[in-house]
């Protein structure tokens, strides 16, 4: 595997990626109305990459929002018969450090235990990664305060750059390599432009200090307007938790994995009524913990990859980021109660 | 095929009974004739075809494996629809999932098991497996309450461990009622009465939430470490293989890490 970098110059793209396309399903960054989302790569069209974020995580192409896992025969006794795995091949290309940790932490929950979910390695081992480094932080964005940096390319099969004149490529895996040997790619000895990037700006404390906060007033207050939408996981990269439900349309029924929140009331609900999170507080509280103390014992990794897609898309325009900056203060103003 | 464990398999309804009221047991085999290789405490998640499925602790294992059942509380949607289904019918099995109880380490103990309601339904293969092997241990004492004598679950097991010499049971049920000759009170108050004292004795206790912590208050009013004291979980489930979130405690699972857990393991605020 060649270790350099690789040139492809800007009026190549195109070309490019319809060599790509010819080969495997591509998707591709795509502004849609005020955000970018992924979609599938039709031959022949314009497209750019956004320097920074996809607003919409491209955690759904390994993880869809609503997943049949068996079909059956609503008038049959039992009948379910599980779906075939996925296997045509597929890239997906621009996605960025935030969201290709995402992927990690997916494979960590979905495939780091004793009932790895073959659904979900079929999707994982159909797809070649190509990452992007960023060339912005945005306002929002934090993940070199998560133990992350735009230029990280860890999980990527191969990653791009912008630069003068293009885009330099370079393959990170086998995987990757078969992927960049199209002769619309040039050897070249330039490097993709390195910078100093901000750090500290959103702080949170550590898992221990957090626990301390466990009984503080802060979830209360802090969880006082929050609507419990969910907006706040559907579109964080790692938030997998699902539900499991039976489906009927007619003659046909289907057994779905579908997206669930930690927010909805619902969630941790009992049949028997009884409620572990009944209250607003007591579910914002889960939910930031989960990202910044449990993940780390459950998982062995955080949860949070400093995206900001939860601040981008929150109704209330609540800034988790500015919340661990607040519990950060009230840790320090209780080890200053206790000394 | 390999495939994603969501899947379930199918299984036939061998034996109906009904418990109370409200509580059914469906003793059933795997239609392939796979045995349920479940340890005391370890549950399953039972589906009906086109209703989805929940999460129930196994009742009973035969011997031969072959034959496991649930006990099930008519609650909601899916209990209901259980409940409606006869001898013959398939329902959809997997598991069994979590941690057992660690019956292996309590030999040459006294078991002291402690029951609420629907509650005794995962520590009845407890109570099984330590029957069975009885040489291993110094004793067995049952204490079982219920809401009134209708809701007395396991009717035919009361009365098999009344008549062996090696169980002591104790019944109880909330207010007085006609007929009913046994102790009245509700399981924490009992089981502070009964006063059993911690030595060389390990209890198991589950029930409704409230009847869990305020029977540890008991107990350990009555000077029980924590470390002797075991409980199963309830919460609300989907996966049942520490995939889908909701049943966390703190950074503990209760699919994975529970159902099963020593009472200095679980978080202090869980249980309040």
């Amino acid at each position: 595997m060649s270790a350099g970098w690789k040139l492809l110059r800007r009026e190549d793209l195109g070309a490019f990626l319809d060599e790509l396309a010819a080969g495997s399903e591509l998707w591709v960054p795509r502004r849609k109305g005020t955000r970018w989302d992924f979609d599938r790569y039709e031959k022949g069209t314009d497209t750019t990459f956004p320097g920074s974020i996809v607003e919409v995580s491209a955690k759904a192409l390994f993880f869809p929002r609503r997943r049949p896992i068996a079909r059956f025969n609503p008038k049959a006794k039992w009948s379910v018969e599980p779906v075939e795995l996925p296997s045509a091949p597929r890239i997906v290309m621009g996605m960025h450090p935030c969201d290709v940790a995402g992927v990690r932490y997916m494979d960590r929950v979905f495939l780091g235990n004793d009932h790895p979910d073959r659904l979900y390695e079929a999707e994982r081992n159909r797809t070649t990664i190509i990452g992007m480094r960023c060339s912005e932080m945005k306002p929002t964005c934090h993940c070199t305060d998560r133990n992350l940096s735009p230029d990280e390319t860890e999980g990527m099969d191969a990653v791009f750059a912008e630069a003068e004149g293009g885009y330099l490529f370079r393959a990170l895996t086998n995987k990757g390599e078969k992927l960049l040997g199209s002769s619309l790619l040039a050897a070249t000895d330039a490097q993709p432009a390195t910078r100093e990037w901000p750090k500290g700006r959103h702080l949170v404390p550590g898992p221990d200090e957090l626990m301390d906060l466990y009984d503080d007033d802060f979830w209360l207050e802090a969880s006082d307007i929050c609507l419990t939408c969910g907006a706040c996981t559907f579109a964080c990269p790692t938030c997998t938790c699902y539900l499991v439900a039976d489906e009927k349309f007619g003659d046909e029924g289907e057994r779905v994995t579908a997206w669930d929140s930690c927010q909805f009331l619902s969630y941790s609900r009992e049949t028997s009524g009884h409620n572990p999170r009944r209250t607003n507080a007591a579910r914002l509280r889960n939910r930031t913990l989960d990202k910044f103390a449990y993940s780390f014992h459950k998982r062995g990794m955080g949860s949070c990859t400093g995206c900001g897609r939860c601040v981008l898309i929150c109704p209330i325009r609540r800034s988790f980021p500015q919340l661990g900056a607040k519990l950060k203060e009230r840790a320090e103003e209780k080890k200053a109660r206790v000394s | 095929m390999a495939h994603t464990e969501l899947i379930p398999r199918p299984a036939t309804l061998v034996k109906v009974t009904n418990e109370s009221a409200d509580v059914m047991s469906f003793e059933m085999e795997f239609n392939d004739g796979a045995v349920m290789d479940s340890l005391p405490g370890q549950f399953v998640e039972v589906s009906v075809q086109g209703y989805g499925e929940a999460t129930f602790a196994v009742s009973r294992l035969a011997p031969d494996k072959k034959r496991f059942a649930v006990s099930v509380k008519r609650m909601g949607h899916l209990t209901k629809m259980l409940h409606r289904a006869g001898e013959g019918e398939v329902v959809g099995v997997r598991g069994p999932y979590g941690k057992p109880f660690p019956v292996n380490d309590w030999k040459g103990r006294h078991i002291y098991i402690i029951g609420g309601g629907i509650g005794l339904a995962p520590l009845r293969p407890v109570v099984d497996y330590v029957t069975a092997n009885r040489s291993d241990f110094a004793g067995l004492e049952i204490l079982f309450g219920a809401r009134t004598p209708g809701d007395m679950l396991f009717k035919d097991d009361l009365a098999a461990w009344r008549r062996d010499s090696f169980v002591k049971l104790h019944t109880t049920i909330d207010f007085p009622a006609e007929g009913w000759n046994s102790r009245v009170g509700f399981v924490p108050v009992v089981a502070k009465d009964l006063g059993l004292k911690p030595d060389n004795r390990i209890a198991v206790v589950c029930g409704p939430p409230i009847m869990i912590k305020l029977t540890a208050v008991a107990l350990r009013e009555l000077g029980w470490p924590e470390e002797s004291i075991y409980t199963t979980l309830e919460a609300k489930m989907q996966c049942g293989i520490g995939q889908c979130g909701r049943c966390n405690i703190g950074a503990k699972l209760v699919c994975k890490d529970g159902p099963v857990f020593r009472l200095d393991e679980i978080p202090a605020h869980a249980l309040a």
